[in-house]
């Protein structure tokens, strides 16, 4: 991993077109300003790894499941 | 969501879903007759579907905020022309049964681009139960 040090209004520039400022530091607590096309996603990560998680975990239900569910759902709208 | 939305052809998505890069490429099916259930059904992998469902059925009170980016990015110009759907997590039971609210799935039913998109909200949990 490459390591930067960096003050507080000072940026790295990832690419031709992502630029990463640090905005303020506060104790623990970092504040980053990212400026980034649009087609360029930025999340933090445990929100992502979290998605990626859950995402895998509903992936290709079984049809049973499916069925059972759907079925449950029409019993309850009744 | 009208039968209409759902006739959409090939949804691509514009980032694929965490997890899942290989496969950008989708339909949206209906699991039966007048159900609110959906399957993605991925065109890359035919093995992968994801049980969606629009989420106004479940959670009347969900409004998701999404960055103007992320709206950009898809085309989107008008909030008419957006399908959102949430993944649904098919438990053993009903009662175990979950949706991920913290990242739903939007769809501009013009465009047909797609995106999973990470709401920063901490209150919308990724497995919230479908009926209370």
């Amino acid at each position: 991993m490459l390591v930067l040090s960096r003050k507080v209004g000072e940026s790295i520039v990832i690419a031709d077109d992502v630029t990463v400022t640090i905005l303020e530091v506060r104790g623990d607590v970092v504040r980053i300003g990212v400026d980034a096309p649009r087609s360029v996603a930025v999340n933090r990560a445990e929100l992502l790894l979290q998605v990626e998680a859950s995402n895998r975990e509903s992936a290709s239900p079984s049809e049973d499941a499916v069925a059972s569910l759907s079925k449950s759902l029409r019993d309850t709208q009744d | 969501m009208s039968a209409a939305t759902l006739d959409m052809g090939v949804i691509e998505f514009a980032h694929p879903l965490p997890g899942f890069p290989e496969q950008t490429r989708f339909t949206l099916m209906r699991v039966d007759d007048g159900g609110v259930l959906c399957q993605l059904c991925s065109l890359d992998d035919p093995a992968l579907r994801f049980l969606v469902a629009p989420p106004t059925v479940f959670f009347p009170d969900y409004d998701p905020v999404v960055s103007e980016d992320a709206l950009a990015e898809l085309g989107i110009t008008s909030a008419d022309d957006v399908a959102v759907l949430v993944v649904i997590k098919a438990g053993a039971a009903l009662d175990t049964t979950t949706a991920n609210l913290m990242a739903p799935v939007l769809v501009d039913t013009v465009t047909r681009r797609a995106s999973q998109v990470i709401v920063g909200d901490p209150n919308q949990p990724s497995a919230a139960p479908l009926v209370a």
